[in-house]
């Protein structure tokens, strides 16, 4: 995608007004996120990678049109969606989100969260090339996952970067919407 | 209003102060976000204008800052440096926590505090047990564990 934001939804998707939005807490991403037990997965990163990048060779054209196979298996699990905002077409990650970044930290951290392990997820929307949607997604995640695990000290085995582009939209039908730039946090389950 | 009652108002004031006032031991911390929220308040404009090439990674805008800090503002510069500070305290506290607890977990916790594994997922265990026995644990412990950032 060629604009500066893997944004989110969650909120955003109801159409709300910005002013609408409550403030993100460390306490909603821990609920949201906790309690693993109800759903495990053996998913991995490297399958998903996988999945985006068959999606584009199995199905081209210029915007994604199908569902990844693991999409039906992610829904089920723990997850949290959050706004992170980039610099255009880089992975420098805008003062303004310092803060829901020090809030997933702070919620990592905690007893009910720590030792699991979980997939940082980059989307993007439909704009621009899929195959650099699928680059530039990994390296926001990537930026995000060594953000939380330098500065903000979060165990390396907790957090697993993953990029998936405009392979995973959150609403296919308007694959220009930006309720489909989003990060999104999905508990795997204990990283041991 | 007379001595003995400015005398009373003085001890009662020292008396809530003493109440409201860290135990000595225990480093004053602060979470990332509200931490990480200063330095986006004071030096964000910096950031933008002197760091473009920075990321919040790897102490990047430390660093930047750092570079560049005569160009900045006085706020910013304040500000970078207690924050920074802020988070070493916090990662100190996390290091902390478990020798500060080691007599706690063993009294309180030992079925979970024989996991040898040095990593944090090993010593989450004997954290929430030792969160679950917290009005038994000592006030070390509790502020330890408080300053870490894990309750």
């Amino acid at each position: 995608m060629k604009r500066l934001i893997l944004a989110a939804a969650a909120l955003a998707v109801l159409s709300l007004p910005a002013s609408a939005q409550t403030p993100l807490t460390r306490n909603e991403i821990i609920n949201n996120l906790q309690n693993v037990e109800v759903h495990r997965t053996q998913i991995t990163a490297e399958e998903l990678r996988q999945q985006a990048l068959d999606n584009i060779r199995l199905h081209p054209g210029d915007d994604a049109t199908t569902d990844l196979p693991a999409e039906s298996e992610l829904a089920r699990l723990r997850q949290f969606i959050v706004e992170i905002t980039f610099d255009f077409d880089s992975s420098r990650i805008r003062p303004e989100s310092y803060e829901s970044l020090g809030l997933i930290a702070d919620a990592l951290h905690t007893v009910y969260l720590g030792g699991d392990r979980f997939l940082v997820i980059g989307h993007t929307d439909a704009k621009g090339a899929r195959e650099y949607n699928l680059k530039l997604s990994q390296r926001r995640a990537d930026a995000i996952v060594e953000a939380l695990t330098t500065t903000f000290n979060v165990p390396a085995n907790m957090v697993v970067p993953v990029g998936l582009g405009e392979e995973d939209l959150r609403d296919p039908a308007n694959p220009y919407s930006e309720v489909n730039r989003r990060v999104q946090l999905i508990n795997l389950g204990p990283a041991q | 209003m007379s001595k003995t009652r400015l005398f009373v108002a003085v001890l009662s004031a020292a008396f809530v102060a003493l109440m409201m006032a860290p135990p000595k031991a225990s480093a004053q911390t602060m979470g990332y976000a509200d931490a990480i929220k200063i330095l986006a308040q004071s030096c964000g404009a910096d950031i933008n204008k002197y760091c473009p090439k920075a990321n919040i990674g790897n102490f990047g805008i430390q660093k930047c800052l750092q570079a560049n800090s005569s160009k900045i503002t006085p706020q910013c510069k304040t500000d970078y440096v207690r924050v920074y500070e802020l988070i070493r305290l916090r990662h100190e506290a996390q290091q902390a926590v478990f020798q500060i607890c080691s007599r706690d977990s063993a009294q309180l916790c030992s079925v979970h505090s024989n996991v040898r594994t040095q990593n944090f997922a090993g010593k989450v265990p004997v954290l929430r047990c030792l969160l679950k026995a917290e009005r038994s644990v000592g006030n070390k412990c509790n502020q330890a564990i408080t300053d870490a950032g894990y309750r």
